[in-house]
């Protein structure tokens, strides 16, 4: 075959440069006045979140060049004694949250798995509507009713667990101690609150489970479980992962229920016995504390609060990452 | 007594290793969609370890038709439908036998390969035991495996690739994997829908060879849009059609040969010949 060289196809005169274009579509003014909305909305959170993060650091200065590394080691809580750090309520509010999710996910994800693959269609949108009707509840409200509710139902059931569980450490209580305003009952009630976004999370990835490898699941005999087994939990993994984490992200700040039903204690032993009275946390901390400190007090608990926001941060960047490298959406590729 | 426990272990221990292939028996069949009547009165005999094809244009129900023929068609909310099929004389839908038995005894394929990616191709064939609870020790799910990714034409192929992903597979291997899936439940019939139209001609004639294969063990009911592949591979054939606006009916069925050479309406030479639909 004959290659034709397009510089020397015209023998004899001078190469012929090629005029090359790059098609552009031109943008009507509606389409400039939207990116304009969209990208002046995004930026505009990202500054908010540099201003917030600035903001903490600029007033928690004093008191973290003071501390130094003792602020991540110190349980006590007095500044202007001067001993003053995050140990015991960094690990009071984690394990509120856990506590949380021990209950959240798992109710969450049987409830999304009802509504998506079990509920009859008529009952489906009520539930959904129910479930998202709780995250519309005033957190003071949950707050209100666990402590003068919900508190005296659960502290019997502490009690069986700290009898017929106490062969595992922390489940036991020492003799005499208390059940009321515990970490466990926190815990608990910060669950309802999370209960939403977790199943909604779930629900929308139980959703986006292949139908043709559903079928294909039913058609060897599978029973409805056979297919949530093999085909919906398998995809929704990821999902479900993410939910928690985004869950998570919310327990850890909530504050006014977890003020309103602990009995704050910055005692490592006692936190970490969730059945019995007494618990902390960061959000609660600050609450409790913000309006009777000195300018350095305040500056300590700007600190504390630098620190919420890092963690959050950090829980809720994992979470989205989670959610959207799960494989919703993508089934079987010819 | 004896005679009875004697009876009594018979019917426990069926001796074949195969099942028998069974029959299959429309009889008044019609199935609507809401209101939308999109079958009308189909009568079809699919003879015991024979291929039927069904054969017609888009639209005209025979997806619809063959979802009935293992009660995947109630899985759409909207559905119902009238009319019985029986298996080997038993009325499946009607019957003492669990729905979820029938649909192992009747066995299906899509037009979309559709394998568990989250799964290996082993644990993809045998996903048909855990999914029905049946227990099987380990050197039997390996013979099954083998042995039913050899009767799908699959096994050279992935011999040496058992553990690799299910949805790493070619689309061809991917659909062949599916028939391999399904035979391992033992089904005395199996049921495909377009199983070729997603693949390159070579996957095509793979599966064409393995239909060939397997149809004197098990039942095989086809629905293709390929003239040539319906006349290649079936015994039997019936042509459906719809009308503007009117739910599908069958036009004519009986004997492959004498539908494509010699059929009794003008309407199924026309279609065949690829005169129109
Ligand atoms: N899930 C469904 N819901 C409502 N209508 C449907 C559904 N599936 C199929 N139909 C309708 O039923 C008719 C027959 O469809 P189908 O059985 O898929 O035909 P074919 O397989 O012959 O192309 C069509 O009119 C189609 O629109
Ligand atoms: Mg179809």
């Amino acid at each position: 075959m004959q290659v034709i060289d397009p510089s020397i196809a015209l023998e004899g005169t001078t190469p012929i440069e090629e005029e090359r274009v790059r098609p552009v579509t031109r943008r009507t003014g509606a389409d400039r006045a939207f990116r304009l909305t969209t990208f002046g909305a995004g930026t505009l959170t990202l500054v908010l979140m540099g201003v917030i993060g600035l903001f903490l650091l600029v007033r928690s200065w004093s008191a973290i060049s003071a501390a130094g590394l003792s602020f991540f080691t110190t349980s006590a809580w007095q500044p202007d004694g001067g001993a003053f750090g995050i140990a015991a309520v960094l690990l009071g509010t984690f394990l509120i949250a856990f506590v949380a999710l021990g209950f959240a996910v798992p109710l969450a994800a049987g409830g999304a798995l009802f509504i998506t693959d079990y509920a009859p269609s008529k009952i489906k949108t009520p539930l959904v509507w129910l479930v998202d009707l709780l995250a519309a509840v005033p957190s003071l409200i949950y707050g209100l009713w666990g402590r003068a509710y919900l508190q005296p139902k659960i502290i019997p059931i502490s009690e069986w667990i700290s009898t017929h569980l106490g062969f595992i450490p922390f489940l036991k209580a020492k003799p005499g101690a208390g059940f009321a305003a515990s970490t466990f009952i926190a815990g608990v009630v910060v669950a309802l609150m999370v209960l939403p976004i977790c199943t909604a999370v779930m629900r929308e990835v139980f959703s986006q489970a292949p139908a043709g490898e559903k079928e294909g699941a039913l058609a060897l005999g599978g029973t409805r479980w056979g297919v949530v087994r093999d085909v919906v939990l398998p995809f929704g993994r990821g999902g479900m992962v993410g939910a928690s984490m985004l869950g998570l992200g919310r327990a850890l700040g909530e504050t006014i229920a977890v003020t309103l039903i602990i009995s704050p204690t910055f005692d490592i032993t006692r936190l970490t016995h969730p059945l019995e009275t007494g618990g902390n946390s960061i959000a609660s901390l600050i609450a409790l504390r913000f309006s009777e400190s000195s300018s350095f007090g305040i500056s300590a608990l700007m600190a504390a609060g630098l620190a919420l926001f890092v963690i959050t941060l950090l829980v809720n960047a994992v979470a989205s990452l989670v959610v959207s490298r799960s494989r919703s959406g993508a089934s079987t590729e010819i | 007594m004896t005679t009875i426990e004697h009876e009594v272990l018979d019917l426990n221990n069926p001796a074949p290793e195969l099942p028998p292939s069974s029959s299959l028996t429309a009889r008044g069949v019609s199935a609507w969609f809401g209101d939308h009547k999109v079958l009308e009165r189909v009568n079809l005999d699919m003879p015991a370890g024979e291929v039927t094809a069904l054969i017609g244009p888009s639209g005209c129900g025979k997806s619809t038709f063959l979802r009935i023929l293992n009660r995947m068609h109630e899985l759409v909310p909207s559905a119902t439908l009238s009319g019985t099929i029986a298996l080997d004389g038993d009325d499946i839908y009607r019957g003492d036998i669990p729905v979820t038995e029938m649909r192992r005894r009747i066995g299906m394929v899509f037009q979309k390969p559709n394998p568990f990616p989250a799964m290996t191709v082993s644990e993809n064939v045998i996903a048909g035991l855990k999914l029905s609870g049946v227990k099987a020790t380990k050197s039997d799910r390996r013979d099954l495996v083998e042995s039913c990714l050899q009767r799908a034409g699959l096994w050279n192929e992935v011999k040496n690739r058992l553990g690799a992903a299910g949805g790493a597979l070619s689309g061809g291997q991917q659909q062949r994997l599916c028939i391999a899936r399904a035979l391992a439940v033992k089904p005395s019939v199996l049921l495909m829908d377009e199983p070729c139209s997603a693949l390159d001609p070579t996957s095509t004639r793979r599966i064409e060879e393995t239909i060939a294969e397997i149809a004197h063990e098990v039942t095989i009911v086809i629905v293709t849009h390929n003239m040539q592949q319906a006349h290649r591979v079936s015994n039997t054939a019936a042509f459906f059609l719809a009308g503007e606006g009117e739910p599908g009916h069958i036009v004519e069925s009986g004997d492959t040969e004498t539908l494509f050479t010699n059929p009794a309406d003008p309407r199924t030479l026309d279609y065949v010949n690829g005169r129109f639909g």
